[in-house]
């Protein structure tokens, strides 16, 4: 396994630079030069990565530093460098120039991008600094989200990524998801795909109830614990934007058209409405004078916020005690016998989600496992294969997506019937992220 | 008795879950853990109905404390609502606190020893995130005697098992430097045991020696005398399942799945001891005696009586470490090392996972997590993974023996169970 005993943060003060220093410094034990604009602001990435691992003993191997004055020394002296900036080319391609001249051959420069092209930032490198550059791509908070993407491009060295792949998984404790340099690599161009459709699906139904609606058919008993709608307001909008046009303009696939940005995000996006963080987007909370909170939704038709609706939809009441009662397969039997629009909508999706996962195998990722993975562990979803064995196996899979229009991927095609489809077992009890 | 109790297997639920923020409970946790045993161990429902028309199955249901967790009672009657394969199966709830999950499988052996059923299903379980930790502090001091120990005291155990870690230290005279490391590194062997079990609580958590050491502050808080936080196990949601069957019935079973008899452990001994309930008495009562817990040893000496064996034929142990005080306690109780030893026997690596005599390779209570009804339950099925070579990344090289040890109270129920091929 490869020793990493000197790692160097850059962008120590953000939520994920200070969480992954925290992970680095207590599960790795090393030695960890916390690098931001300032050093004051790095000594507060200090006291925010002691603070998410909830450990003082790490404090004192956290050595705060400012770019300008501690790059390059930092650098040198790393077996890893960790760059959390800004996500976009022209943050990061500078940095990069200076961590190429500073670093030692063999020392692994990872970045955390959720969209950008490992490989074109890996030409800041010289031949020994490409074969060790990669993505490392962290989810938020990295304490609890153990999902680590390790993306690697075509200029890597098989022995090192193994090697890297090893120290993630055994020492810092992550679930390790292998993923080729491809747009949004598995987790958000899967996760981005169902969230964006169901927000053109909140459009289409407007008038039966929009964002709540849609986020009512796609809660819990579809193997999630927040709904895609709530996700999305609560990653931000603008974040939302940011990955599907990059997927949108970078790919060609069968859910190509899927990724466009509804146009109601963009007006809430160009009103500053970005979701929770800039205190409301789809829907918002107000806080009244009695202290009493009250949630409200964005009426996509009137450009309003109604006060959030409750729902009396029988057969999602109907699921929902199967899953409370750990009935999965009675579950997902409600849903493929449900008549209306609703379980129309929830069909569609639930098809849509296990097909879109399947058929990014061979491109996105070698195999299912690693869709799995990201799934399970980056957005807590129930991975499409474990939805496979609930639905009752691949045939009755293949006859939901049929109904629903949707494409059958050649992996669900080939597979055996009587056999369990989900591979992870004990990795990830798949029924624990249904909510009942 | 060696020849009359064998252990098929079963299962345990991921105790990392919390069921309530799932939307589900103690229900749908007996549901899946018993559909999971069932066919990890290779028995469908009908069989059962068949074993049950001939009156050869019964069910034993270890659990603490459902009336305040989850306000519910008569859980021995709740299998009955996991499958209609079991109505009419003799069953009950168990209850001896921490060891309710013993108590059960006593009953289970019991009942097979006797030849009243050929098999049993004994299923521990305890939900536990149902209320706030203070509120479950509160519950858990009526495994104490709660009028004396612990009516208006916030965290009753880990108070008590600070004062055992007294005793400990004034009885025997040690050095409080030594023997706090001994506890810290205790806690750090369960901790980076349980990083290999795919179902334990703690298996994502941080936790290393220089942690366990750095006691006191907000993030290792002090939270029973020279106790902190991680020298505690805690509470979670959980389920285990071990199915016990007579020679008879493992006979067929062996046929029918295509092993053979010599490679179905066996229960080969038990002791059951009960000392004074409350902590002062056990305390009064043990001076001039070489063991602060004299009971918990004399439990041990009564399995290995049983058994007809010794510590040197044990080759893997499981015990009840609530708190690393607990633990240390054990280890002299075993006889690996002589009473007042045992942080030697710690220093030198004995008890680790690659020691000569590792203890909790499962990552025990502190490790897995202690969900209290289910945790004897949890040990026996840890006994049986050891001995079967199918505990996967923790498996012990070449086990052969297990002994576990589960205690309720301030070490007050005390069972041991000794099981091996």
């Amino acid at each position: 396994m490869r020793e990493i005993k000197t790692v160097t943060i850059l962008g120590a003060n953000g939520a994920m630079g200070s969480g992954s220093a925290g992970v680095i410094a207590a599960f790795g034990g090393a030695k960890v030069y916390m690098l931001a604009r300032d050093v004051e602001k790095a000594k507060q990435g200090i006291e925010a990565a002691v603070a998410s691992v909830k450990t003082d003993t790490i404090r004192a191997r956290m050595i705060p530093g400012s770019y300008d004055a501690d790059l390059e020394k930092a650098v040198a002296e790393s077996d890893w460098v960790f760059e959390l900036v800004a996500e976009s080319y022209e943050v990061k391609e500078p940095i990069n120039t200076r961590i190429a001249k500073a670093r030692r051959p063999g020392t692994i420069v990872s970045t955390v991008s959720s969209g950008l092209s490992i490989g074109r930032l890996a030409k800041a490198y010289d031949e020994d600094g490409q074969k060790h550059y990669y993505g490392t791509h962290f989810f938020n908070p990295p304490y609890k989200m153990i999902l680590c993407e390790l993306v690697t491009h075509s200029g890597n060295d098989k022995k090192v990524t193994q090697a890297l792949g090893e120290y993630l998984d055994k020492v810092l404790g992550r679930a390790v998801v292998y993923t080729n340099d491809t747009p949004a690599f598995a987790g958000n161009r899967i996760g981005f795909q169902l969230m964006n459709e169901v927000a053109h699906f909140a459009e289409k139904y407007a008038d039966k109830g929009g964002i709540a609606l849609l986020d009512e058919i796609m809660s819990g008993y579809t193997g999630r614990a927040m709904g895609p709608l709530a996700t999305a307001d609560f990653v931000g909008l603008d974040v939302h934007k940011a990955i599907v046009d990059n997927i949108y303009d970078n790919t060609k696939d069968e859910a190509h058209e899927t990724f466009k940005l509804p146009g109601y995000f963009q007006k809430l996006i160009d009103a500053g409405k970005l979701g929770m963080k800039s205190g409301g987007g789809l829907t918002k909370v107000v806080k009244h004078a009695d202290g009493k909170r009250e949630k409200f939704v964005y009426n996509i038709k009137t450009g309003e916020y109604d006060p959030y609706p409750k729902f009396d939809i029988p057969f999602i009441k109907e699921a929902r005690q199967k899953i409370k009662d750990s009935d999965y397969k009675g579950a997902m039997d409600v849903v493929k016998k449900a008549s209306g629009v609703e379980a129309d909508i929830a069909r569609y999706f639930i098809s849509r989600y296990i097909s879109y996962s399947l058929s990014l195998v061979g491109e996105v990722v070698d195999t299912k496992e690693n869709t799995d993975g990201a799934m399970g562990f980056g957005f807590n979803w129930v991975p499409a294969s474990a939805f496979v064995d609930f639905l009752g196996g691949p045939k009755e899979t293949i006859k939901l997506m049929e109904a629903s229009k949707i494409p059958v991927p050649k992996l669900l095609k080939d597979a055996k019937e009587g056999k369990k489809f989900y591979e992870l077992g004990d990795k990830l009890d798949a029924r624990s992220l249904f909510k009942g | 008795m060696s020849e009359k109790v064998f252990v098929l297997g079963g299962e345990q639920t991921d105790f990392q879950r919390n069921w309530t923020k799932e939307g589900k409970t103690f229900m749908s946790m007996m549901r899946e853990v018993l559909d999971d045993a069932l066919e990890k161990v290779g028995i469908s429902y009908d069989e059962i109905k068949r074993l049950n028309k001939e009156n050869r199955v019964a069910v034993f249901v270890g659990n603490f404390d459902a009336e305040q967790y989850a306000n519910q009672g008569h859980l021995g009657a709740f299998l009955t609502e996991v499958n209609p394969a079991l109505f009419g199966v003799p069953g009950a709830r168990y209850e001896a606190a921490c060891a309710s999950g013993s108590v059960a499988l006593d009953a289970a052996i019991t009942h097979i020893r006797a030849e009243d059923y050929d098999l049993a299903i004994v299923l521990g379980v305890e939900v536990m995130k149902t209320v706030s930790s203070s509120v479950g502090g509160d519950f858990l001091g009526t495994a104490a005697y709660y009028d004396k120990e612990a009516k208006g005291v916030q965290f009753p155990f880990p108070k008590l098992f600070g004062k055992l870690a007294d005793v400990i230290l004034e009885r025997y005279e040690l050095k409080e430097e030594r023997f706090m490391d001994a506890l810290a590194e205790i806690s750090r062997i369960n901790y980076a045991n349980a990083k290999r079990n795919p179902k334990a609580q703690t298996r994502t958590w941080f936790m290393n020696k220089e942690h366990a050491m750095a006691r006191g502050g907000d993030n290792n808080m002090a939270v029973g005398g020279r106790l902190c936080i991680t020298d505690c196990s805690q509470v979670t949601d959980g389920a285990a399942v071990t199915i016990l069957a007579s020679k008879d019935y493992t006979k067929e079973y062996a046929k029918k799945t295509g092993r053979k008899v010599d490679d179905i452990p066996r229960v080969k001994g038990w002791g059951h001891r009960v000392a004074p309930i409350t902590f002062e008495a056990k305390k009064n009562e043990s001076v001039g005696d070489k063991y602060i817990l004299p009971w918990t040893r004399q439990t041990v000496k009564d399995a290995y009586k049983r058994a007809d064996l010794d510590v040197k034929n044990i080759d893997v142990f499981e015990t009840h470490d609530c708190f690393t005080s607990s633990e240390y306690a054990a280890i002299s109780a075993f006889g690996i090392s002589e009473p007042g030893k045992e942080h030697i026997a710690i220093e030198e690596g004995t008890i680790d996972f690659g020691g000569k005599k590792p203890i909790n390779p499962s990552g025990g209570l502190i490790g897995v997590g202690h969900p209290v009804g289910a945790s004897g339950v949890r040990m026996m099925l840890d006994l049986y993974k050891q001995v079967t070579n199918t505990a996967g990344d923790y498996q012990v090289k070449g086990a052969k023996n297990g002994l576990m040890l589960n205690i309720g109270g301030s070490a007050t129920t005390n069972f041991v169970f000794i099981l091996g091929k």
